[in-house]
């Protein structure tokens, strides 16, 4: 772990900021994580195109951090062709209103995009670049990667640091080294305390408010989401499984056992936090 | 434009060139893996069921093949540490021997090859989920000659995803994914992750959560079942003659760990549906086709099994 741990917030709206972001965990998560100040909000979606703010809100939020004193930044999900579309058309506004948050990009398009044509924007690499197994069943169970030797994830790094990335961001996995050792000059970003299991563009959430059967799963792909899964989460039980799980949008999250959290945290330089599951 | 059939053991080879296979597709694991990365999968489907048992018989598959091209799956997801170096070493061995490709998802397994010069060799496994042309674009610049796609693109996606001076391969036949595979962070090691899914979830209404079952359902071919000895799993021969027009390189039978039987029977209406659209046929004809050799026409009608659905027109039945 740095000398001195940081925060962010996962955040869609900016109201009261937590005065230790801390706060924003369950009670048992508090003694696991090291003091720090917060220095970031992160808005978006990892997920799901359709889940994007504006660029009216965007700009919003990019005044409400800066006004607390915190950057803004900006997460992008992975995109098809209308979400790469979409994600651009947001950047522009975004950066035609002068704002320039930083950008987590979880597909190499917009990478390539945020190369290309937002230069200026500062670059992060999302959770779902580092495809690391996250599998509950084997997380509640597996050996302690603590003593996973090793460095994976090296020849990525080495390449984000090529292309102008800032940081490198996920959430705990089962190896437990994606992070890296800080060497290469890219911040080490964990996000706690939901790690994803598993997403799809077949969305059951979707699916639960489609009007005919032939906008569910494979049949409704492309079409306009109405966004019912906003602000809402929901607790799946499962046999297989002991830890807590729920679907939120097109995504499972569960919340991460503390004792591989605790060894992940020593390689962070940040910390984001998640009050509750959000895809 | 080809029909890359997949591949357990050389006697296959003769009985899937018959049928139609222009090219192959294979798992491997390397020799000394399982002493240095116990149950880890060296790719993406279980190597005592669906691998080649070793190199021994990959030189025999190589031989029976002729020129057609063989590729090799290494395609996990993710490498636990050190693995790199010892999948890439053994990827340049299978090159040697004759391999025409190697299927990679990793991206640091990816760049170690790169770095060793096989670029050109490199098809971009879907696990990868290269799913826009910005990203179709960023693996040309390594080098990539290949793209498989996700298997959860409409067909404008698939068709605005194409870029000059790189292969697209589609998914056509078999082997449904109920999330995006590239995003699914769980191993079928520990079984399937989406057979318990659905189910469980509260607030989600039951007529939805029996859709959902259904939908599953049909990706596990209408519970493995078959039609006339036709698997009866998700399929896309109808969208054959719009896939062609893109400019597709390959069409992608799946299923290495299938019997014998069953990768016949897809290889063989595959080549067929094949063969109609490149004689002109259109998608009606090519169902009345597929239904003539498969039967089960309701699946057809209602698009259930339908990897592409946006090649018919909605319909629009009530939930």
């Amino acid at each position: 772990m740095s000398s001195c741990m940081e925060y962010g917030i996962r955040v869609n709206d900016v109201g009261r900021l937590p005065a230790d972001p801390r706060e924003l965990c369950p009670a048992s998560w508090r003694s696991v994580l090291p003091p720090g100040p917060l220095r970031a909000i992160y808005f978006g979606s990892e997920f799901c195109a359709d889940l994007l703010p504006d660029a009216a809100k965007v700009v919003r939020l990019c005044g409400d951090a800066r006004d607390r004193g915190v950057e803004a930044v900006l997460l992008t999900p992975l995109a098809a062709p209308g979400g790469l579309v979409r994600i651009e058309q947001l950047l522009a506004g975004v950066t035609q209103a002068r704002e320039a948050p930083a950008v987590v990009f979880n597909d190499w398009g917009v990478a390539n995009l945020l190369r290309e044509s937002f230069p200026h924007l500062q670059r992060r690499a999302g959770r779902l670049m580092n495809r690391g197994l996250r599998d509950p069943r084997l997380m509640e169970k597996a050996a302690d990667s603590k003593n996973a030797p090793g460095d994976r994830g090296r020849r990525m790094r080495s390449l984000l640091v090529r292309y102008g990335v800032t940081a490198v961001e996920t959430d705990p996995d089962l190896d437990g080294s994606f992070l890296g050792d800080g060497t290469e000059g890219l911040q080490r970003v964990l996000y706690l305390p939901y790690a994803f299991a598993a997403s799809s563009r077949n969305c059951l959430i979707k699916a639960d408010g489609a009007q005919t059967v032939d906008e569910c799963f494979t049949k409704g792909l492309g079409l306009p989401c109405n966004g019912l899964c906003r602000g809402q989460w929901h607790r799946v039980d499962r046999s297989d499984t002991t830890l807590p799980i729920w679907r939120a949008g097109n995504t499972i999250f569960y919340e991460v056992p503390q004792f591989r959290a605790e060894v992940q945290i020593e390689q962070a330089d940040r910390i984001v936090l998640h009050e509750r599951p959000t895809p | 434009m080809k029909i890359l059939a997949p591949l357990r053991h050389s006697e296959e080879v003769a009985p899937l060139l018959e049928a139609g296979a222009d090219e192959f597709f294979c798992g491997l694991t390397p020799p000394d893996w399982e002493s240095q990365f116990g149950l880890a999968w060296a790719n993406r489907r279980a190597p005592e069921s669906a691998g080649i048992s070793d190199v021994a018989d990959f030189e025999r598959i190589i031989a029976r093949a002729g020129r057609r091209p063989v590729y090799v799956a290494l395609n996990a997801p993710y490498y636990p540490p050190g693995a790199v170096e010892m999948l890439a070493a053994f990827g340049a061995l299978l090159l040697d021997k004759g391999a025409s490709g190697l299927i990679v998802a990793d991206m640091d397994l990816l760049l170690a090859l790169v770095e060793a010069g096989h670029a050109s060799h490199l098809h971009l496994s879907s696990l990868a989920t290269c799913s826009n042309a910005g990203s179709a674009k960023f693996y040309r610049d390594l080098g990539v000659r290949r793209i498989i796609l996700p298997r959860h693109l409409t067909l404008s996606e698939i068709e605005e995803i194409l870029i000059p001076g790189l292969e697209f391969e589609p998914f056509l036949l078999n082997d449904g994914c109920v999330f995006e595979e590239g995003l699914c962070a769980t191993t079928h090691a520990a079984g399937a992750f989406c057979t318990m899914d659905g189910q469980g979830t509260e607030g989600i209404s039951p007529g939805t959560l029996e859709r959902y079952d259904f939908w599953k359902w049909t990706l596990n071919h209408c519970g493995c079942r078959t039609g006339n000895g036709y698997p009866m799993g998700p399929c896309g021969l109808c969208a054959i003659p719009r896939l062609l027009a893109s400019g597709i390189a390959s069409f992608k039978v799946v299923g290495r760990e299938a019997s014998l039987e069953r990768k016949e029977a897809s290889v063989r209406i595959a080549a067929r549906s094949l063969r109609l659209a490149q004689d002109g046929a259109g998608p009606e004809e090519i169902r009345t086709a597929v239904v003539e050799m498969r039967g089960w026409s309701q699946m057809c009608d209602e698009r259930h099994l339908c990897y592409y659905p946006d090649i018919w027109e909605r319909k629009g039945g009530g939930c």
